[in-house]
């Protein structure tokens, strides 16, 4: 049982500061009695933790192939060039991080994006751009 | 249409009443066991597992504690079934996991559902706190003797989370690699006591079976193929969308055109894909066959999760194959080096190739070789069924690819 709530504390300090900071990985190796390099193995390990800050609106737009057959990747170029950043970029304002990522579960809906935890479907390239103005 | 499992979204609990779960509370274990051995309810979440076996074997295990795990982590590119029964019938899915803990004895037990599934982890969250409230969860549940817990996890972003080993491992705060089975997680699976682990759909259908009774459930399907199956339908239909299916009612050329309204822009039908990205592909000349486990397994391929993929001619293939390796690529553990390395090798081959416009006969012995290996040596699920949707495609569209543009 030494390790439950270990995905659970992570989650938390995700959701309370956008990332796991340094200071918290130091902090949960010493409460689980674990080598930091085991910390950071299990982070490593889930695409939805970040050790580095990310932008205050992280977007998520899925390119698996039920959004592909439905021109995902257009979306995902339109919102390159509108963010002018890669696939796992932040903007220099630190506004945005885009991320291209595997089936986010709205298949029948797509394409797909999710900002934040909101999820956006049947999605165009105008109506994507707009999503984006709207949060700045 | 059949609504057993796609229904009206019931969301208070005043509306929903329990009736399998009471029914079970007075009903002796090894009945309910063996009605759904009767059902022959086959696991819905891939592998097809007989669930009623399970809950015989986690049964008849010895240990002072047991778990339940409900696997919400539904993961595979096309499916999203589970999310429909987690956002409309949570309280069927909540009594699901109920009679699964009581029938093999589990006083505790875990909902794993992805990270990214915000809206039905806000909803399952509150379905436990009104569950509490009500007695549903606790002590003496319903003024009865059996005592159990709930706990929802959140996923993180990992499609392998999704194998039940790999489960087990992230629940436990592990990196969440697959386990080497035997042992089974019946046997050993959660902090090494037996632990039973069932699809979403699998303990929704439960309920069903219990609420409609044996023979009304076993009436419905095909010799092997009891009851109904939700499907996710998606790709280049006019409606995709989630249905629900009696097995063996409709061929899955049926399924595309009355379900799914046809293909968009009166466009071609090619292939589908008919359980998600890990299973192989069934050629148009090959859909009119039954919507069955059976039917589908004798054309080559496999119900999987019930994610049905509808491809139309206007895509480039090499594309296509390329886009579901990467998937693969992206997510293996990486602990089998044939499973990390070969879909590696896939995907630089499909790159190269679809810069090039065809695939050349070379490159169809590497991937064939490759293909092979890795699911000869790969440890679990994800390794062994990476690659079938790329070798089915390089079975069946051979000269077309050898040609050029997959066009
Ligand atoms: C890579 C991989 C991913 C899987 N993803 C899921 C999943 O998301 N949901 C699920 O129920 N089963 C998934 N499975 C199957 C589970 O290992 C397991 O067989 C299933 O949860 C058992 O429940 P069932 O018998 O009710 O289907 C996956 C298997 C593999 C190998
Ligand atoms: S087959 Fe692939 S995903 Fe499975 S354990 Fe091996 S490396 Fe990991
Ligand atoms: S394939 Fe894009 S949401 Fe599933």
């Amino acid at each position: 049982m030494a390790r439950a709530n270990l995905l659970e504390r992570l989650h938390t300090i995700q959701d309370t500061y956008g990332y796991i900071p340094e200071n918290e990985i130091n902090k949960l190796s010493d409460q689980f009695d674990l080598p930091r390099s085991k910390v950071y193995g299990t982070i490593k390990f889930y695409s939805m933790f970040y050790t580095e800050p990310t932008g205050k609106y992280m977007v998520r737009v899925c390119d698996s192939l039920s959004c592909h057959l439905n021109d995902s990747e257009g979306l995902v170029t339109a919102v390159k060039n509108y963010l002018g950043i890669a696939d796992g970029e932040t903007t220099e304002d630190k506004k945005f991080t885009l991320e291209v990522v595997e089936c986010l579960g709205h298949c029948g809906e797509g394409p797909v994006m999710m900002v934040n935890d909101q999820i956006y479907t049947y999605l165009n390239e105008n109506r994507a751009i707009q999503i984006l103005k709207d949060c700045m | 249409m059949l609504n057993f499992l796609k229904k009206d979204p019931i969301l208070a609990i005043e509306d929903y009443d329990f009736t399998a779960f009471k029914q079970v509370l007075n009903t002796p274990a090894e009945n309910i066991i063996s009605d759904i051995k009767t059902a022959d309810l086959k696991g819905r979440g891939g592998a097809g597992f007989p669930a009623g076996v399970k809950w015989e074997l986690a049964r008849k295990e010895k240990s002072a504690e047991k778990y339940v795990v409900c696997n919400a982590d539904e993961g595979e590119p096309g499916t999203f079934k589970d999310r429909y029964l987690l956002e409309n019938s949570p309280w069927q899915v909540l009594e699901g996991i109920l009679i699964s803990a009581y029938v093999i004895g589990a006083e505790k037990g875990y909902i794993y559902i992805r990270g990214e599934y915000v809206k039905p982890i806000k909803i399952f969250n509150k379905i436990i706190e009104k569950a509490e409230k009500k007695g549903l969860l606790g002590e003496n549940i319903l003024g009865s003797e059996f005592d159990f817990e709930l706990e929802l996890i959140r996923g993180a972003g990992a499609y392998i989370c999704g194998d039940e080993t790999s489960l087990l491992n992230s629940i436990e705060g592990q990196r969440p690699r697959s386990r080497i089975k035997p042992p089974y997680p019946i046997q050993s699976g959660l902090y090494g006591k037996p632990t039973l682990v069932n699809n979403v759909e699998t303990l929704a259908a439960a309920v069903e079976i219990i609420n409609q009774g044996v023979e009304t459930y076993t009436a419905l399907g095909t010799a092997e193929s009891n009851g109904t199956k939700l499907i996710s339908l998606s790709g280049e239909v006019n409606e995709p969308g989630v249905y629900e299916i009696e097995f063996g009612s409709l061929t899955i050329r049926e399924i595309v055109e009355q379900l799914g309204k046809g293909i968009r822009n009166n466009g071609q039908l090619k292939f589908v894909v008919p359980g998600g990205v890990s299973t192989s592909i069934l050629p148009q000349e090959k859909l009119d066959i039954p919507y069955s486990y059976e039917d589908i397994k004798a054309a080559g391929s496999n119900t999987g999760s019930g994610a049905m993929i509808v491809v139309s001619e206007e895509n480039d293939l090499i594309d296509l194959m390329l886009n579901v390796a990467e998937f693969f690529m992206s997510e293996t553990c990486g602990t089998c080096f044939p499973c990390r390395e070969g879909i590696r090798q896939v995907c630089y081959l499909l790159e190269n190739a679809k810069e090039r416009g065809y695939l050349t006969q070379r490159d169809f012995e590497l991937i064939t070789d490759l293909s092979q290996t890795t699911y000869l040596a790969a440890r679990c699920g994800l390794g062994q069924s990476s690659l079938n949707f790329v070798t089915s495609v390089l079975e069946h569209y051979r000269d077309e690819l050898l040609q050029g543009g997959g066009q």
